[in-house]
């Protein structure tokens, strides 16, 4: 890294034009010392604890690694990849969550942010209730949800049946066709209200002229939606939709907890795969689990840099 | 013509009650009847699973927390959540400082590769942090995952705070340099205070996440004596799958700490943790 001016040469720099009033030095450029004392802490940990291990898996990939034993496979990791059909699966299954289901906690978002704004008494308390999900860890809420899935006492089935669906009941987490939704909708649940709060952000900061214009053209809520709101936060939605993403590409904790990936791989995610061939299996090889996590980085990054560029050129066609 | 509005309103002011109230019990409702059965013991919890707790066994949290070990895992879980928070709130603001305050060359480089880690799935560091830990002795003991955790935390730290910092006006750093401060003293005696709105978001921030956080505490612990309170749950319920009651005291031991951050400083907390989305 290289400072561009120290302090010794700023005066120089000033005399040739600068009209700064005395002989202090531009406060905004500083010696390489004071520059590391404060950078240099941060860089060392991102070194040691990021991008080392990153590169360290990346290189790993190319390997068989059981306890110290290291043997040179080449690509053959990835050619194995390639044939294992459970990787296919959970990347099936990932793809499906990353896509579909922030739709899903995008829209709940901005209802529940258009009902708090269309003035219900008691908005802020709403506001800080719908958000606590959001606080609480996945352990927790995977364990709640088990307890609500539960096929003899759980909210659900009791539900159900209270209301004659008796065939309706299910074991909600042990349904391969049902498995993966009911997980998404547990995400949806801890999720919803952290969309809510940055919608609610984003219309209280709409221009109220628009809102009010809108208001003597008497025009409905319907139309209001969808011709003003939704195109004035098309910004938030989609970097809202860009977040999502991302962290259901990573998504693991939940998954683990309720299905550990079951049942007959309904709900595997690449996460829950990476951590079950690199810690769970007896297989005891790291160099298979890293050839998924080096494609799977590559996969998040890819898809992040596509979806910023895809929405960004959008909203600069559209103001 | 004026009734005819009027219905449709008042039908709409009670549907959206409806909903908001559907609402309201979908999300409060899961965790209420949590609390309920961690004050109830699990004969009582199978008899009914949603009576009202009679009697109100608060003994359940003593039980939970001395004779099911949840005693330590919380105090794992605090001590290593406690220094990293510490340590990391420190070199990130360090961090963000010097890249918010200076011009050099690198310095958006310096700031785009400590930040784009925030999109890094976890598994591209978590086999090699292991293989890492285990060489250097640092596998299954507090202290490497109190580093580990130092370095989760980071970039969002930085990112925050960068924001903040970047804000503060120039004239009161260059008054700072007039009155003869060096860099360290600005930093030390103007960032830091004039930055305590936004340090003490990311502090509760960084809490909140890492006394939740799951994945790299349940691959880099695995001594029973070392587990934090997420794996420390999660190991409980493994062996105790059928004490309802005992999972829910030992699962709301955990959520208090949240919840009362929650209590105190919930519009910070909502804040710090949507900075990132709101445009």
């Amino acid at each position: 890294m290289t400072v561009q001016m120290t302090s010794a040469e700023a005066p120089a720099a000033r005399a040739s034009g600068a009209p700064l009033a005395s002989g202090f030095s531009d406060p905004r450029r500083t010696s390489v010392p004071v520059l590391l004392v404060f950078l240099l802490p941060a860089l060392l940990v991102y070194a040691g604890l990021t991008a080392y291990p990153a590169f360290r898996t990346i290189y790993d990939s190319f390997f068989t690694i059981e306890g110290l034993e290291r043997i040179p496979v080449g690509l053959s990791n990835y050619a194995a990849l390639l044939q294992d059909e459970t990787f296919w699966v959970a990347v099936r299954n990932t793809f499906i969550w990353s896509f579909v289901a922030p739709c899903l906690d995008v829209a709940t978002g901005l209802l529940l942010a258009l009902a708090l704004y269309a003035g219900v008494p008691f908005a802020r308390f709403l506001r800080i209730a719908w958000f606590t999900p959001v606080l609480l860890s996945y352990v927790v809420v995977a364990i709640l949800w088990m307890w609500i899935y539960n096929y003899d006492w759980g909210v659900v089935n009791v539900a159900l049946r209270a209301v004659g669906l008796d065939g309706w009941t299910r074991s909600w987490l042990g349904d391969p066709n049902f498995a993966l939704a009911s997980v998404i909708v547990t995400h949806a649940w801890k999720w919803a209200g952290f969309n809510m709060v940055v919608c609610l952000a984003a219309i209280h900061s709409l221009p109220s002229e628009v809102l009010e214009a809108a208001e003597l053209d008497n025009c409905g809520w319907g139309a209001k939606l969808r011709h003003i709101i939704v195109p004035m936060l098309k910004p938030t939605l989609l970097n809202l939709y860009v977040l999502a993403f991302i962290g259901k590409m990573k998504v693991f904790d939940l998954v683990w907890i309720m299905t550990g990936g079951g049942p007959l791989w309904a709900t595997e995610t690449v996460s829950t795969y990476v951590y079950k061939r690199a810690f769970n299996w007896n297989t005891f090889d790291l160099g298979y689990p890293s050839a998924i996590a080096t494609v799977w980085f590559g996969v998040v990054c890819a898809a992040v840099i596509l979806l910023n560029k895809a929405f960004k050129s959008k909203d600069r066609l559209e103001y | 013509m004026q009734a005819h509005r009027q219905m449709p309103r008042l039908f709409g002011r009670g549907a959206l009650a409806l909903v908001i109230g559907a609402y309201t019990v979908y999300t409060l409702g899961p965790f209420l009847w949590l609390a309920t059965m961690s004050v109830r013991n699990t004969g009582e919890i199978s008899a009914d699973h949603y009576a009202w707790p009679n009697p109100w066994r608060w003994e359940q949290f003593r039980v939970a927390w001395v004779d099911s070990d949840f005693a330590t895992y919380f105090w794992n879980s605090a001590l290593v959540v406690v220094t990293a928070v510490a340590v990391v709130t420190l070199v990130g603001a360090a961090a963000a400082h010097a890249l918010a305050r200076y011009r050099f060359r690198g310095n958006r480089v310096i700031y785009g590769i400590l930040f784009s880690s925030i999109i890094f799935p976890p598994q591209i560091t978590l086999i090699s942090l292991y293989q890492i830990l285990v060489d250097y002795n640092l596998y299954n003991s507090l202290l490497g995952l109190t580093l580990v955790y130092i370095s989760l935390q980071l970039p969002l730290t930085v990112y925050l705070l960068e924001g903040f910092f970047a804000r503060i006006p120039q004239d009161l750093f260059d008054a700072a340099k007039m009155d003869g401060y060096g860099d360290i003293e600005i930093f030390r005696r103007i960032v830091l205070p004039i930055g305590m709105p936004a340090i003490a978001t990311t502090l509760i921030l960084n809490f909140i996440q890492l006394w939740n956080e799951f994945l790299f505490a349940v691959v880099l612990i695995t001594d029973p004596e070392k587990r934090t309170l997420p794996i420390g749950i999660r190991a409980f319920m493994g062996d105790h799958f059928q004490d309802i009651g005992m999972i829910a005291a030992g699962v709301m031991i955990s959520v208090i700490p949240v919840i009362l951050a929650y209590a105190f400083f919930s519009e910070k907390l909502i804040r710090g943790m949507t900075a990132g989305a709101v445009k």
